[in-house]
């Protein structure tokens, strides 16, 4: 009874908290309209245009204000956020697999492992950074003592997807496999890895997009302007004056994440379509 | 049977979890070309068995022939033995004829491609599945499943096969065709069955030898007739589901239970004094009745038939239910009043009895 | 001879397992270990000398605008942590707990993950044009005539850290939540009720208790990421709040590594009670 009360109050909170999440984006994205160069990232909006986007692809005369340094930062993301996802999904895949056995101390490298996404980037990227730069004499690159942290940020995630899915997974075909003379490793390849490939693509999935979104590891552990990741490009326009170029570009990385997240989508609802068909024949027959 | 002949013998095998002992001490060995039932109730550790024979398990202490060869220490996939899983254990991303070849396709023995095609294509009408190779495992039903199972062991031609539980994800009436069909085929190809279950019928049905399993430990071993009319201790007697089973005291040459003292001439020595009526050897005969042998009054409850018999139940006077079967082929069975009572009885000959006082 | 053949299993085990704990003991446990050691080194303006001393340290306490940017961190830790909580909470007892269909709800969550796509910063620098003097809120309330002049302690205060923190991080609490809530046996509910109890009873007597490890795993993600926190305080508070983070970044920034490693300690520890505490109340690896 109170519910038939309480349901609809809720729902009208529930809008009201996904105003909330969206309202900043909605506001975002009418500035990044704004007429230019002069106009400013603010209301009102002079003139609409879309100055800004060609700004970015550099399609607009010189001005006074400088186009967004975003160009070789996003390969260098893009590049950065693939070596991190391939590495962390092998070793979350590793990991999660040595987890299938109980083993001495399995609790303490559980703790070790989550401990990676916890620990704020500011430390890690502060320690990578001193030891770097005090112990070894090394210098900081984007693809050398960033990428290390990346991972050890990423990499539990990837642990973590792989251990929920491994979890659920019945040995006894691996077992199956073994018993008609397959060798461990060709049953991995196999049989293992084919049934646990939608986890991988998950894993994969989230070690890439927390890896190119990653800043305050970045900060520290990537080196000067030439090792600057996207990220880093985007916080170097927060100290000068912003505009809205940058808006622009909001918009454009989130309709990029949007393409990235449906191919995720279509592959994994090509591998669901697949299931379904078959169980659809089955009830058929 | 000497080590020759024998395909596989475990010697004084041990393997615990937690300090709860799954098995202990088993020694055991089975001959070419047998197919040998493994009974017992969960928990018995017959799984555990098959799997360290298979090398899925290592056992805590004991060793693992074949062939005459210590495997104990050999993995898995080097001991060429089959394993029949009981949830079938498909690879579900592949087709009939993709599992069936698997172990040929992607084994360390290489196999030509023609001669996989071949045997494949032999194993899969061999056991009836022609026509079905295309489809995937999950577009063809239970027993088809089962099929597969077995097809994609038996083709990479172990010596032995080693079933856990093969039927026991089927519904009845496919199980009664696939028993058949189990027997048909290993007497076809020759090989050793090890097949584990907890049905007392499929162990008596199938095996040309059955062991029986409890705690760890085999207590009983020998062919199904034999085991069906000499059970070697209360325990076995309990699980083959055929006895009625009185507890009291055996003493000075005759039996004391709830029925009253009988003779007994014949008694087994075991730790406990039991006394045992198979249920087609009990009679039932009107309260009024003086039967020659030894009665037990029982109140008759309920019957359900069985397809080639029926089972009449009555509980006794302290609430212990006792079981009366009666073949059908012996005539039409008799009806019984609910709620009124009975008198059961039997001739002593034909009861075991074990105690402490047996032989 | 079987040990030895299950100590080459277990072998195995930690061939596969080995890789991941180097990587994180290199790139995880030795930084902060570094960390703890380098803010005992000697620092002169120009360079840095690994001659133990504890000037840093004293440094930093002595210091309001150290101890202050602590105190600061603790406050803003704890009110982010209470409106991620008061935001997040009904949201997700509608979505794990009022919506029946899964669809709709996995819809919701789906809705809620959505802005994550968009870059970190731009979503915190997108809360510029939403609180400033000019701001769409201003000029929202001011078209409804509710104010007359514009509110001027939206933007580059501490009430704007506040939130935009909020905003960012309340979905990490709606997710666990909702989770935990959809676990429930409704039939206990159902049960609940027909004993005649109301729903205020029910909610705290079952579905609060019930949810708590998803209360718990949500303010920890929530706890380590506002707490590791920099950037969102430099954008929107034009550096009037400055966290621990923001003094790790200017220390590093003017090559004070000492006096950032004593700061990165400090976090450390702070970091760490808190998780500890979180974890006391429930054990992270059963609940997934």
């Amino acid at each position: 009874m109170e519910s038939r009360v309480l349901k609809p109050i809720l729902a009208v909170y529930v809008v009201a908290f996904i105003l909330f999440l969206y309202g900043p984006f909605f506001v975002l994205t009418i500035l990044s309209f704004q007429q230019g160069p002069d106009g400013g990232p603010q209301f009102p909006i002079t003139e609409w245009s879309t100055y800004w986007y060609q700004q970015i692809f550099g399609l607009t005369p010189p001005s006074r204000i400088a186009p967004l340094p975003v160009g070789e930062a996003l390969i260098r993301s893009l590049i950065l956020a693939f070596m991190t996802m391939v590495t962390s999904t092998v070793l979350g895949v590793m990991s999660a697999q040595a987890f299938r056995r109980k083993f001495r101390g399995s609790s303490f490298v559980f703790y070790l492992i989550v401990l990676g996404m916890m620990v704020p980037g500011v430390l890690t990227g502060l320690g990578t950074s001193l030891l770097a730069n005090n112990v070894f004499g090394i210098t900081r690159h984007w693809y050398t003592t960033a990428f290390a942290t990346h991972v050890a940020y990423t990499f539990p995630f990837a642990f973590l997807v792989m251990l929920a899915i491994l979890n659920r997974f019945d040995g006894s075909v691996e077992e199956a496999a073994w018993s008609l003379g397959v060798t461990p490793w060709k049953t991995f390849r196999k049989v293992t890895f084919p049934l646990i490939f939608p986890g991988v693509l998950s894993a994969m999935l989230f070690a890439f997009t927390l890896s190119l979104d990653e800043f305050p590891r970045s900060l520290f552990a990537a080196g000067g302007t030439e090792d600057q990741t996207l990220p880093l490009a985007i916080y170097g326009t927060f100290a000068v004056e912003i505009h809205p170029n940058i808006f622009a570009f909001g918009v454009l990385t989130t309709l990029f994440s949007f393409a990235l997240l449906s191919v995720y989508g279509i592959l994994m609802g090509m591998s669901v379509r697949r299931a379904r068909k078959l169980a659809m024949q089955e009830e058929i027959a | 049977m000497t080590t020759q002949t024998a395909i596989f013998r475990i010697d004084g095998v041990t393997k615990s979890y937690g300090g709860v002992k799954a098995l202990d001490a088993v020694t055991l060995e089975a001959g070419v070309n047998e197919y040998l039932s493994l009974l017992g109730p969960s928990g018995s550790g017959k799984t555990t068995l098959l799997r360290v024979i298979a090398g899925f398990e290592v056992p805590d202490s004991g060793r693992v022939f074949f062939q005459g060869r210590d495997i104990t220490n050999l993995p898995a996939h080097e001991r060429g033995i089959g394993f029949v899983f009981q949830n079938f254990a498909l690879f579900p991303h592949l087709t009939v004829r993709q599992n069936v070849a698997f172990g040929m396709a992607h084994g360390a023995v290489p196999v030509s491609a023609q001669d996989t095609a071949q045997r494949t294509q032999a194993v899969i009408d061999m056991v009836g599945l022609k026509g079905m190779e295309d489809r995937g495992v999950d577009q063809i039903s239970g027993g088809q499943r089962q099929r597969v199972a077995l097809a994609r062991t038996l083709v990479m031609q172990p010596k032995l096969v080693l079933l856990d539980e093969p039927l026991g994800a089927l519904d009845a009436n496919l199980r009664g065709r696939m028993r058949n069909e189990l027997r048909a085929i290993r007497e076809r190809m020759g090989v050793t069955f090890l097949h584990v279950t907890g049905s007392e019928t499929e162990a008596l049905a199938m095996g040309d030898s059955v062991v029986v399993l409890d705690r760890g430990r085999i207590i009983q071993r020998g062919a199904p007739d034999d085991i069906y009319s000499h059970p070697a201790s209360p325990d076995v007697a309990h699980f083959l589901n055929r006895f009625n089973l009185f507890d009291g005291t055996l003493a000075g040459g005759s039996f004391t239970g709830a029925f009253g003292t009988v003779g007994v001439t014949n008694a087994t020595r075991a730790p406990r004094d039991v006394y045992a009526i198979r249920y087609d050897r009990l009679r039932v005969v009107p309260v009024s009745a003086a039967p020659t042998g030894p009665a037990l009054k029982a109140t008759y409850i309920a019957n359900e038939y069985l397809g080639s018999s029926v089972m009449n139940f009555f509980e006794t006077a302290d609430g212990k239910v006792v079981e009366v079967e009666h073949h059908l082929s012996l005539g039409a069975p008799e009806t019984y009043e609910p709620r009124q009572d009975y008198l059961l009885t039997w001739s002593p000959d034909q009861a075991i009895v074990f105690g402490r006082e047996g032989k | 001879m079987s040990d030895a053949s299950v100590a080459a299993k277990g072998q195995g085990a930690s061939w596969l397992i080995l890789p991941g704990i180097v990587w994180m003991a290199l790139f995880m446990v030795v930084p902060i270990a570094m960390i703890c050691y380098v803010s005992f080194w000697t620092q002169t303006t120009f360079n840095i000398s690994s001659t133990p001393t504890l000037a840093s340290w004293k440094q930093f306490f002595a210091s309001d605008t150290y101890t202050g940017a602590l105190w600061t961190t603790v406050r803003i830790w704890l009110i982010v942590l209470a409106t991620t909580f008061i935001i997040g909470y009904p949201t997700a007892l509608f979505v794990g707990l009022f919506v029946k269909s899964k669809t709709l709800s996995t819809v919701l969550l789906v809705i809620c993950v959505i802005p994550f796509w968009t870059s970190f910063l731009i979503r915190v620098l997108a809360w510029r044009p939403m609180l400033g003097k000019e701001g769409a809120i201003n000029i929202i309330l001011m078209k409804l005539h509710i104010i007359s002049q514009p509110i001027e302690v939206l933007l580059f205060t501490e009430l704007s850290v506040i939130i935009g923190m909020s905003q960012i991080y309340c979905v990490f609490m709606v997710g666990p939540i909702a989770f935990m809530l959809g676990r429930i046996d409704r039939n206990i509910i159902e049960a609940a009720r027909d004993l005649g109890a109301g729903f205020g009873r029910i909610f705290w007597k079952i579905i609060f208790p019930l949810s708590l490890p998803g209360v718990v795993v949500g303010a920890i993600f929530v706890s380590v990421m506002v707490l590791g926190e920099f950037a969102t305080s430099g954008a929107l508070s034009g550096r009037k709040v400055n966290l621990l983070g923001n003094i790790i970044v200017t220390q590093v920034g003017s090559l004070k590594w000492a006096m950032a490693s004593v700061t990165g300690v400090i976090l450390t520890v702070v970091m760490g009670l808190v998780i500890a505490a979180f974890l006391r109340i429930v054990d992270l690896k059963q609940e997934l």
